[in-house]
């Protein structure tokens, strides 16, 4: 905090929906995301895509924020947000919206907006030199360290070590400041069609063409192929034969 | 006055062969010509080519690979796409990697390999400079990536920013004209028509075709290598043994046939593995309990899984379903496992587990291995 005392951040928070009740609350990706930044810088400052009346919005600042800009929602959001993002150093996210669609897609689009390389996935970051360093989350419990140069897009995985703690008490002093409407509304044609999440999905499956009896009996046949089996020679040299195999496959590389 | 056809008893015994139901029929042992038939019904008949005429279009299905090979996501989406194509629309795929499999069973037809693009690296604008330029010739109706965390998502996030273009993002449902994704953190269902890129959830498709792709690699001059502002600065390596199992790459797992755990420990050690175990071999105290894979244990998505002296109940291979390279060493051939497995060793689990320390000692040796 100290030696990057101009670093300004951006922080892009949605509004989250609690999965029991319903209510809206602060997106968890993106308070892990204002966690972050406070730790980086005290310039933050948290953008965000709807109106000022939103009571869900206080609990950022009992998070810890101080300056929340409301951007007026219109028919482009990452227009919209790319349209208020000059002059940061960093912008941060979460990686997916709780309340809305949840695409991730949001991220992307600002920074194609902006012409600014953009990583996702990031567990951990620390600036150097006008460069940031990011530690990313991939499968299988790997890591991958990336440097870009700043500014930068970093979307902020939902493991990240971050622990966003609310202060009843910071609550109210929050700066709130609701940018004025462009006129422009929302997109009222979606080519989306929603409903309640009740049932499960369906799988994509090819239209069955057999007959009867040849779908009988590939319910009845098992599917398990069965593999080579070596039952002669030494132990020595079927331990051999385990090493070849994934040698072969390119399991092990000695 | 009695008919002239033959009567046979409908409810005459039967015994099951892997053609399927096998009726006895007395007198009819020298006359196999009926059997022949019954069986060839049933033999690995080459499927039918789905693309019979030249194609006016293309589906395109972008995914990277591991160690040569696609995870059962990407292929649903390769199969997905065959699925979707048209009469007329062939299915191509561009392979973010090398690539050692076959592709036509799910359906592909032009196969373009990007072999610098292993999924371990990251150079976001090198596979987009490469995508787009395929995308560029091709002019697909629909791109497709599977929705994961190794590259894909990324990538077709980037593509879509890039292109404008239309997209759904963890797609969850897929039809021939629709798709469904989840909205509000799974509340909410929304549907709308195909956009141009999809990004799909994990078992959205049944891979099982009723037809096979032309599987054809077209060779293509490799986009030049932008500028990037991306460094990546290397993958640090993990200690598997520490991980959790379902996020394991490689396990040796134990079961009833092992009685020196200190050698299994060994072995995995030798691999760099993580440790698993079946049911009987955490209730006879040898595991502690959070080691169980199987129904009531864990399921795990290993690469590699080496089952030692596991006879494969089941719920053991429930729990590794989705396990891509499985060896057992049993002394048992004819156990379940061994359908299960790609390479089956019929040895004592003890011995093996020897020779195996014995075969990978010069790895990872310290000064006072090389003293000794």
């Amino acid at each position: 905090m100290l030696d990057q005392p101009r670093l300004r951040i951006a922080v892009l928070a949605a509004l989250g929906r609690n999965p029991v009740s319903g209510a809206a609350r602060p997106n968890p990706d993106d308070l892990l995301a204002l966690d972050i930044a406070l730790q980086l810088s005290s310039d933050v400052t948290l953008l965000h895509v709807g109106t000022d009346t939103e009571t869900a919005l206080g609990d950022y600042f009992a998070y810890g924020a101080i300056n929340l800009l409301v951007v007026p929602a219109g028919p482009d959001i990452a227009a919209q947000l790319a349209e208020r993002l000059s002059g940061y150093d960093l912008i941060l996210t979460g990686t997916r919206s709780e309340g809305g669609q949840g695409s991730g897609m949001v991220p992307y689009l600002v920074a194609e907006q902006r012409g600014l390389p953009i990583v996702a996935q990031a567990l951990d970051l620390s600036i150097a030199n006008g460069h940031v360093e990011i530690t990313q989350s991939l499968p299988k419990g790997q890591r991958r360290h990336v440097r870009v140069s700043l500014p930068a897009v970093v979307a902020i995985h939902p493991k990240a070590p971050a622990k966003p703690r609310y202060a009843f008490a910071r609550r109210a002093h929050g700066r709130l400041l609701q940018v004025p409407s462009s006129g422009a509304a929302p997109a009222t044609v979606s080519a989306w069609r929603t409903e309640p999440a009740i049932k499960r999905p369906v799988k994509f499956k090819a239209a069955e063409t057999k007959s009867g009896h040849a779908r009988m009996l590939s319910a009845v046949a098992t599917d398990a192929k069965g593999g080579a089996v070596i039952s002669s020679g030494t132990p020595a040299e079927k331990a051999q034969a385990i090493l070849f195999y994934l040698r072969e496959h390119k399991l092990i590389d000695w | 006055m009695t008919s002239p056809a033959k009567r046979l008893n409908t409810r005459r015994p039967f015994h099951v062969t892997p053609q399927g139901l096998k009726r006895i029929i007395l007198g009819e042992i020298g006359a196999a010509g009926t059997l022949q038939h019954f069986a060839a019904h049933h033999e690995t008949a080459p499927k039918p080519l789905r693309l019979t005429q030249a194609p006016t279009n293309h589906i395109l299905v972008i995914a990277h690979t591991d160690r040569g090979g696609f995870d059962a996501q990407a292929q649903q989406a390769i199969a997905a796409a065959a699925l979707l194509a048209r009469a007329d629309a062939a299915v191509a795929v561009l392979v973010l990697g090398s690539l050692t499999d076959d592709l036509t069973t799910l359906g592909a037809d032009s196969i373009f390999v990007a072999p610098d693009c292993e999924s371990g690296l990251f150079n976001p604008d090198l596979e987009l400079a490469i995508a787009t330029d395929i995308i560029g010739k091709l002019n697909p109706l629909h791109i497709l990536l599977p929705d994961n965390a190794i590259g894909d998502g990324d990538l077709g996030r980037r593509l879509a920013a890039r292109l404008g273009a239309d997209a759904a993002a963890h797609v969850v449902e897929l039809k021939a004209d629709a798709l469904a994704t989840h909205w509000q953190g799974g509340a909410t269902l929304a549907r709308r028509t195909l956009p141009r890129i999809l990004l799909l959830d994990p078992e959205t498709t049944d891979t099982a075709l009723a037809f096979r792709g032309v599987g054809e690699t077209l060779d293509y001059a490799a986009a030049e290598t932008p500028a990037s502002a991306y460094a990546h600065l290397g993958t640090p390596a993990i200690d598997t043994a520490k991980l959790a199992l379902e996020e394991a790459d490689f396990i040796v797992s134990a079961g009833n046939g092992v009685t020196d755990v200190p050698t299994l420990q060994a072995v995995a050690d030798a691999f760099g593995a993580a440790v698993g175990a079946s049911r009987v071999a955490v209730d006879d105290g040898k595991f502690a309990r959070d080691k169980q894979i199987g129904a009531t244990g864990k399921t795990v998505t290993a690469n590699v899984y080496l089952a030692i002296g596991i006879s494969g109940a089941v719920q053991h291979l429930q729990g590794i379903r989705a396990c891509r390279h499985v060896i057992a060493i049993n002394t048992d051939a004819s156990a379940p496992i061994a359908k299960r497995a790609d390479l089956t060793i019929v040895d004592d689990a003890q011995q093996i587990m020897e020779q195996l320390l014995h075969a990978t000692r010069g790895r990872n040796f310290t000064a006072a291995d090389q003293e000794a």
